[in-house]
């Protein structure tokens, strides 16, 4: 059984998170290392920058190994720099992060990707990257690489086209940091039917409730006022799971429109579990998916349990 | 399920290649070319627009476009294979290979140090005569060594000064827009000074013998254009001050961290000079024996003289050359001869002069304002260069005297000042992460209006008394 299936083993978990700038970036690296170390699990931290014209592109390398001579940085080793130093003053504790020092000349590449080589870099498991094209084709390629179980992502302003990028090619779990302010106090709402990835939303959403003690919710949407027995067997299953951890639950069944009946309940107090969408990937390419239209339409962190 | 997604990935990544074939093929298999378009030259018109569809949104690597036009031109019975592979290398291929080895010896110099301390010791630590040092060195040298060595060298010092003028280079936008506009800008008005100073010109150069036009001489070239890189220079100066406005008047702290840091270096090493020395016999072959014996030969027989001093090592060579670009080039030309060839270029010039010709009277006018807004809007989406090699078959046959027409095409490719694609100068200073896309267009429409200005008056004034 590999970890994707079934069960989730904390301890071989694989995150990354995507960071553009010290400026927009710190909300994000703060969760994702919030989250990796509630989970035990190693941290992958990518930055995506933007590849120059094919046609200029070897006189941008040129000038680049220039500016090394001149111990001028690539500006996206600048910015992994700072993430590590933010991740050392995140996790104060952490000794052998404590002892990892950022060298830019200690930079190689490999699988068309630059790793910055880190000394003790398996003690701490942190991995810094820095990839360079168009963003969701370069996360798809480092997930596939390193197999990692979940990307973490900061909202866009260009949402509507990224969720549906996101969550249709990404080969992970995917958490969207959408508004997230790291001093709020979230509830934790997962969304329950009867599709297979709820199981999966499920474990994920004990772990984060037990590891950050949010309150729980489950929210349980059906078109007619009929709730199948499926709907109330996932229902029952999720209340089950969290109480045999001692989480205690509050159940919500509504009737609706579940992507505009998810996007009113979650308001902005919450953060949002859900299962990803088992329909055909054609039929989500054209006509889109509940998790994606959920992401699109509201404001909260989501993540996607894949 | 997840090969469908593969499926779909591939098909979102790839979009633009399937809008080219299918473009390609509804144009091959169900439009009829017009009356006085022979199939042919229907064809090569096709191939042409397919490339610069791929060329633009980049879903294939250039050297498999590169490919394509090649292959298309014999599968779509344009031409023979021995033909296409005959019209595939020129002088002109020869001198982009050349160019762009020779860029990558020389950068490898270390010669950016000594360039840093001259223009500091010229400029002194004003902030506004820095700006004028950058810009025109970077103009002069670029006349000679091409612009994207001039911005290679350049940029390490402009960044340098940055980092020593303020820790946090955002603090300082409006400097740090100005030093590396000044390395950019310069660079790309300064490339149209000389032959050696772009591919484009060349490829210029190799249209007129192709078409028949006759040749221009290294010096000859020098006459009719350089008055324009000396009259831009000072106004690329004054659109940077005015358009960034500066945050530090003066630089007297970062200019003695600079000195102190590139006279680390010492003095001029043998090698060094050696270098130099070689790089002036190469440009002496380009002004003095260039018609005998081709830019693009001399530019090789340099390259041949850097790796026999061993100055450069054939791995590094190899390394940092862009083949995908000789080869698309080399493909570009090859289809551009072939629109001469079967009359395409001729069909799309009188398609524009029957058109235009009824709101312009003047053909001279006509001709002028086609090749030069024609070949200046399509510089700014693809690439100087390219847009030469495109553009250049078409305005050759649009009338008028081809080897000015030529001179105006060659010219207005380098008002790619407002995107980063452009011209490989302001690439590289966009790479930096430090300036962006907005700031393209603020000094951009100046640097535009200003150089179009600035042609029409070298034609007009300057052109007729030679």
């Amino acid at each position: 059984m590999t970890k994707k299936q079934e069960k989730i083993n904390p301890q071989t978990l694989k995150f990354l998170t995507a960071v553009s700038s010290a400026e927009y970036s710190k909300p994000t690296l703060k969760l994702g290392s919030l989250i990796a170390s509630v989970f035990d699990a190693s941290l992958g931290v990518v930055y995506v920058g933007e590849r120059a014209s094919e046609f200029h592109g070897s006189s941008v390398n040129m000038t680049r190994q220039n500016l090394d001579n001149w111990n001028i940085i690539h500006p996206g080793l600048e910015v992994l720099e700072w993430a590590l130093k933010e991740l050392k003053a995140l996790n104060p504790d952490d000794e052998s992060l404590a002892k990892i020092k950022f060298n830019a000349d200690h930079v190689y590449e490999e699988d068309g990707r630059v790793r910055v080589f880190l000394p003790g870099e398996d003690a701490c498991r942190i991995e810094l990257i820095l990839r360079e094209g168009e963003l969701v084709n370069q996360l798809r390629k480092e997930i596939q690489l390193e197999n990692y179980d979940l990307a973490i992502i900061g909202g866009s302003q260009d949402k509507r086209h990224l969720a549906h990028s996101l969550i249709q090619y990404l080969p992970s779990s995917i958490f969207v940091l959408q508004k997230f302010n790291p001093r709020k106090k979230y509830k934790l709402l997962l969304l329950v039917d009867d599709s297979k990835a709820t199981k999966k939303s499920v474990q994920w959403g004990a772990l984060i409730a037990e590891k950050l003690g949010w309150p729980v919710r489950t929210l349980t949407v059906s078109k007619t006022k009929r709730f199948g027995a499926g709907y109330q067997g996932a229902a029952d299953m999720a209340k089950a799971y969290f109480e045999d951890k001692g989480i205690e639950v509050e159940q919500f069944f509504l009737t609706g429109d579940p992507v505009r009946t998810f996007v009113e309940f979650a308001g902005d107090n919450h953060f949002v579990i859900m299962g990803a969408s088992t329909l055909n990937p054609v039929k989500q390419f054209l006509f889109g998916s509940k998790p994606i239209k959920t992401l699109e339409r509201s404001n909260v962190p989501i993540l996607i349990v894949r | 399920m997840n090969s469908y997604i593969d499926v779909l990935f591939w098909m979102r990544q790839k979009k633009w290649l399937l809008i080219a074939l299918f473009y390609g093929m509804a144009m091959h298999h169900i439009v009829t070319p017009p009356p006085d378009l022979n199939q042919a030259a229907f064809d090569a018109l096709v191939i042409i627009s397919m490339a610069l569809i791929l060329i633009i949104t980049e879903p294939l690597p250039l050297p498999a476009i590169a490919m394509f036009m090649l292959f298309m031109q014999v599968v779509l019975g344009i031409d023979t294979a021995n033909n296409v592979a005959s019209s595939f290398m020129n002088d002109a291929v020869f001198f982009i290979m050349g160019s762009l080895m020779l860029a990558v010896a020389i950068v490898s110099q270390g010669l950016d140090k000594r360039l840093a301390l001259a223009i500091i010791r010229v400029t002194g630590h004003k902030t506004w005569r820095i700006i004028a040092g950058f810009t025109a060195i970077s103009a002069l040298l670029s006349s000679f060594i091409g612009e994207h060595t001039v911005a290679a060298m350049m940029m390490p010092v402009g960044l340098t000064l940055v980092r020593y003028a303020h820790k946090d280079p955002r603090k300082v936008a409006g400097l740090t827009a100005a030093l590396l506009f000044s390395i950019a800008y310069g660079a790309t008005i300064g490339s149209i000074g000389t032959p050696s100073g772009g591919g484009r010109n060349v490829i210029m150069m190799n249209y007129w013998a192709e078409f028949g036009a006759g040749s221009v001489s290294y010096l000859e070239w020098m006459k009719y254009v350089y008055p324009m890189v000396l009259v831009q220079i000072p106004i690329t100066v004054l659109i940077l001050l005015w358009t960034f406005k500066p945050e530090q008047s003066n630089l007297d702290s970062a200019v003695r961290k600079l000195v102190i840091e590139v006279a680390r270096a010492g003095k001029v090493k043998g090698r060094e000079w050696l270098a130099i020395i070689l790089f002036v016999l190469v440009f002496l072959g380009w002004v003095f024996l260039s018609e005998s014996f081709g830019l693009g030969i001399i530019a090789l027989l340099g390259v041949f003289l850097y790796l026999a001093f061993g100055l450069v090592e054939w791995s590094e060579l190899n390394r940092k050359t862009n083949w995908g670009v000789i080869l698309l080039f080399g493909s570009a030309i090859s289809i551009g001869i072939q629109m001469n060839e079967t009359g395409a270029a001729q069909w799309i010039a009188q398609v524009i002069i029957h058109n235009l010709g009824q709101v312009i009277d003047n053909p001279a006018v006509l001709q002028g304002s086609v090749s030069v807004l024609l070949t200046g809007i399509m510089s700014n989406i693809l690439s100087s260069s390219a847009t030469v090699a495109v553009v250049g078959p078409i305005v050759l046959d649009l009338g008028g005297d081809q080897i000015l027409i030529g001179f105006m095409t060659a010219i207005a490719s380098a008002f790619g000042y407002f995107t980063a694609v452009a011209a490989p100068a302001c690439t590289i200073i966009y790479s930096s992460g430090l300036v962006k896309s907005k700031d393209f267009l603020r000094a951009g429409w100046k640097m535009g209006v200003l150089s179009v200005v600035s042609l029409l008056g070298l034609s007009l004034l300057w052109w007729p008394l030679l």
